[in-house]
């Protein structure tokens, strides 16, 4: 490439460039904003009178409600109700829906709290993540609350301008804003409580995950692995707004919160400040490893588990070393957010392999002994089983065609690369796969523990890859590749498959046109949930497979299907329809379909996604007749 | 104009991006005072165009909207530095130095920001309109590069912008179906050119491209 040399300079100037342009872009923010940091605080609410429990810790056992994304502590994304089941969830029909005003990616899980149910937009509209509340048995709103996130995010919002939802506890909404603010809003009245500003967009950072309340803490953690941003996950104090901890991915131990507690599971993984110790001079400092998934939580071990982002940029070349702590599962201590263990399954990732996937908390009987375990299915296309204790690996199986790593060596923990396809600079390597987006992204599985299988939505794409040298200029970009991404082996582009942990195989799968990008949901009615790209909501046998309904919507499905009971004690399944995120920006933005090379090298894969939807914004909430309703509880 | 932080100047090296920075803040108080008391556009200060440079009072003076009150018509006539055959590789290699390429991606597809390769331009589609978008940013998260970059490195990436942005056409509006778009660019990881239109090749429809 015959830009080379000169681009390969010009970065090196940007380095002088960047504290100039950028030390002064400070023109004084919206009052509000600058006051932030300290949190403005608002009386606090009164939920004494309350009948049912407002307590989190209680609502996670409560399979009426849906209080967190991920339905409980543990990610299994299960509820015991079983009045829609497999012999009568053919009779599925829409109870109610409601528009949410902003066709974007709608990647959020509908809450429900003591007959409410709350949901979140993403950035677009008049509105941008403006939350509603509704009545669950008829869909009345009850209230609805606009936070003012400021638009500039857009532009450092790597993969469409999505959330991905609320949280709950005592009587509160949680809110992340785009534009890194968290709220929390009286879940009575809409109205707002505190504000506190935690990311800043001019360093790239956005948040897009589900905040997670964990003993009075509300946890979030910022995105932008795409932009140079150092990652965090910060701890806030529900009832002020106050940052109580904030432990980083990268950098000084101090700062990742490392210390004597800690036991890294393999001996690379021990040793004083390996966040700088892994990276050239301070690239730790715009390094990734940001925290934009999920968070899971065993309260008899009083542990955390999440995932971090890529290190960042792409171009695997100007970050020699393992880059720890990107593409790494934590554990921590959820009231001080000190570490007990940290498991790296991409040391020097080179293909954007983020495993920020969910670490779903199980107990499994293997080899005759109960394992206190987490089934992370990785980003790189292994099935990681992994002692939750320690954080050592008890099995990594391909669950999808994975040709960039062969094996995960169980002695050491690191994977066995195909050192054939590694990258080297303005060289264009084809047919990696899993692509960029991994063989799964962030689209969240489902536990069943009647079935003891998890029901994973994931992709099915390989790409080309060509790296560049790309300069750090703050509040940009940090990438240096052109990616082109493509249906897998067999030319499908997804799927929905059954995989057993304890047997390490595939048990059933479903194949679909385009990657399955939404959640998956499964009950003790033995129904597993999930929704297509080309706009199918679909309920399926959690033995079998088979399919047993299904829904055409407005647009194309990326969200989370939950379930919940109404004050009517009717059983509804709920799912926000509007396609969008990452794989899906090309039938929403303003991208060009002719352009393999756009969003990130997604559009290559999706680009007759326009073909079969636009984007969308509606609230569906599913129950059955009430003729078949009494039918099955009369059973 | 909203008033700026001091700024710490520690590298000699920046002294021209100094004066590119205070020269915009002048350019922005002196004109919109300016143009307060006389809301006719004035005149042309060069009529005679040295073919380097459009004066900054002379790009206050175009138009971002389509719509033009009383019917008098706004944009004035002005004549862009013309391009020069090396302008659109130069700016090539600028979009990619200055990051733009991660919003807007390889061959301007779009991604974090909107696609530059289908002649729809939101701010305008003007060499001056393209020029203003890049030096003041735009709201929904364009950056504003106008105290960063030189004028001249501006002028050539509107040039390869121009580029990007000449698709084919075979209508005024855009069909979308199963058998539209009929072509695709040949992609930059494969050719990688400042006129990227000039190679396409059949629709893929997701599935691997042609090599």
């Amino acid at each position: 490439m015959s830009g080379t040399r000169r681009l390969t300079g010009l970065a090196g100037s940007i380095l002088i460039i960047a504290p100039l342009a950028f030390a002064s872009p400070a023109w004084p923010q919206d009052s509000t904003q600058t006051a932030a940091p300290e949190a403005n605080t608002a009386s606090s609410p009164q939920n004494t009178t309350q009948k049912e429990s407002s307590d989190i810790a209680a609502l996670v056992k409560d399979d009426n409600q849906w209080p967190m994304a991920a339905k409980d502590y543990a990610n299994t994304r299960f509820s015991h109700l079983d009045e829609i089941n497999k012999d009568n969830v053919s009779q599925l029909q829409m109870a109610w829906s409601f528009s949410l005003g902003a066709t974007r990616g709608q990647e959020a899980a509908p809450l429900a709290v003591n007959g409410t149910v709350y949901v979140v937009a993403p950035y677009a509209g008049p509105h941008p993540n403006q939350v509603f509340a509704l009545d669950i048995a008829n869909g009345d709103l009850k209230w609805s609350y606009a936070p003012k996130p400021d638009p500039a995010a857009q532009g450092v919002a790597c993969c469409d301008v999505v959330t991905r939802g609320l949280a709950y506890d005592k009587g509160k909404i949680f809110l992340n804003t785009l534009d890194g603010f968290s709220v929390a809003i009286d879940a009575n009245t809409g109205k707002e409580l505190w504000h506190t500003k935690l990311g800043d967009i001019n360093k790239g950072e956005t948040i897009t995950m589900a905040p997670v309340v964990v003993k009075g803490k509300v946890l979030v953690g910022n995105a932008g692995g795409e932009m140079g941003v150092r990652g965090w996950l910060a701890a806030v104090d529900e009832e002020t707004g106050k940052i109580v901890w904030r432990a980083y991915s990268t950098g000084p131990d101090d700062e990742v919160l490392i210390g004597k507690d800690y036991k890294g599971p393999y001996d690379w993984l021990n040793g004083k400040d390996l966040g700088v110790k892994t990276w050239p001079p301070d690239k730790w400092k715009i390094g990734g490893g940001t925290v934009w998934g999920w968070i899971s939580y065993d309260p008899d071990l009083n542990l955390i588990y999440y995932g971090t982002s890529n290190p960042g940029a792409w171009n695997h070349e100007q970050r020699p070393g393992d880059n720890l702590f990107g593409s790494t599962i934590f554990a921590r201590n959820p009231d001080t957010g000190m570490a007990k263990w940290a498991y790296q399954p991409d040391p020097h990732d080179l293909w954007d392999y983020d495993e920020i996937n969910e670490a779903v908390v199980v107990d499994l009987t293997i080899d005759n002994q109960l394992r206190k375990v987490l089934i992370h299915p990785g980003r790189d296309g292994f099935m990681y089983v992994i002692d939750r204790t320690t954080g050592k690996v008890i099995s990594a199986d391909a669950y999808d065609y994975v040709n960039s790593i062969k094996s995960v060596d169980l002695n050491t923990g690191r994977p066995v690369l195909n050192d054939a396809l590694t990258p080297s600079l303005g060289k264009t390597v084809r047919n990696v796969c899993p692509a960029a987006p991994g063989a799964k992204d962030w689209q969240p599985s489902a536990w069943s523990p009647k079935t003891k299988l998890l029901y994973v939505p994931h992709q099915h794409l390989c790409m080309n890859f060509k790296t560049s040298n790309v300069g750090y200029i703050e509040g940009t970009p940090y990438v240096g590749a052109d990616v082109d991404m493509y249906a897998g082996p067999g030319g499908y582009r997804g799927e929905f498959m059954a995989w057993d942990p304890v047997q390490r195989k595939k048990v059933w799968s479903i194949k679909e046109k385009f990657p399955v990008w939404s959640g998956a949901l499964v009950t003790a009615g033995d129904v597993a949930f999930y929704g297509t790209m080309d706009r199918w909501f679909k309920a399926v046998d959690a033995n079998s497979g088979e399919e047993l309904w299904k829904f055409r919507a407005g647009s194309g499905f990326i969200g989370q299907p939950v379930t919940f009971s109404g004050s009517d004690g009717t059983q509804y399944v709920a799912i926000i329809s509007g396609v969008g995120g990452w794989s899906g920006a090309v039938a929403a933005a303003e991208i060009d379909p002719r352009v393999r090379n756009g969003a990130l090298g997604f559009t290559g894969a999706m680009q007759d996604l326009p073909a079969s939807t636009v984007g969308g914004a509606t609230l569906n909430v599913f129950a059955l007749p009430k003729n078949q309703k009494k039918a099955a509880s009369a059973q | 104009m909203r008033p700026e932080k001091p700024m710490n100047v520690t590298v000699g090296a920046g002294l021209l991006l100094l004066v590119t920075l205070f020269s915009a803040q002048a350019f922005g108080q002196d004109k919109a005072n300016a143009d307060t008391n006389n809301p006719q556009p004035p005149p042309p200060t060069d009529s005679s165009n040295t073919g380097t440079t459009i004066s900054p009072a002379q790009l206050l003076n175009v138009p971002v909207s389509g719509l033009t009150p009383g019917a008098v018509e706004a944009r004035p006539k002005l004549n862009p530095p013309p391009a020069d055959e090396k302008a659109a590789q130069r700016g090539m290699d600028d979009f990619a130095s200055f990051n733009c390429v991660g919003c807007h991606m390889g061959n301007g597809g779009g991604g974090m920001g909107p696609a530059l390769s289908n002649r729809a331009f939101i701010y305008g589609s003007s060499p001056e309109n393209i020029f203003l978008s890049i030096y003041q940013g735009r709201p929904n998260g364009m950056p504003a590069w106008g105290t960063v970059l030189p004028e001249d490195t501006i002028w050539d990436l509107v040039a390869y912008i121009k580029n990007l942005s000449d698709a084919p056409v075979s209508q005024w509006g855009t069909t979308t179906s199963s058998t539209s778009p009929a072509i695709e660019q040949v992609p930059s990881e494969i050719k990688a050119v400042p006129n990227p239109w000039q190679y396409t090749q059949k629709f893929a429809d997701g599935q691997k491209p042609q090599e």
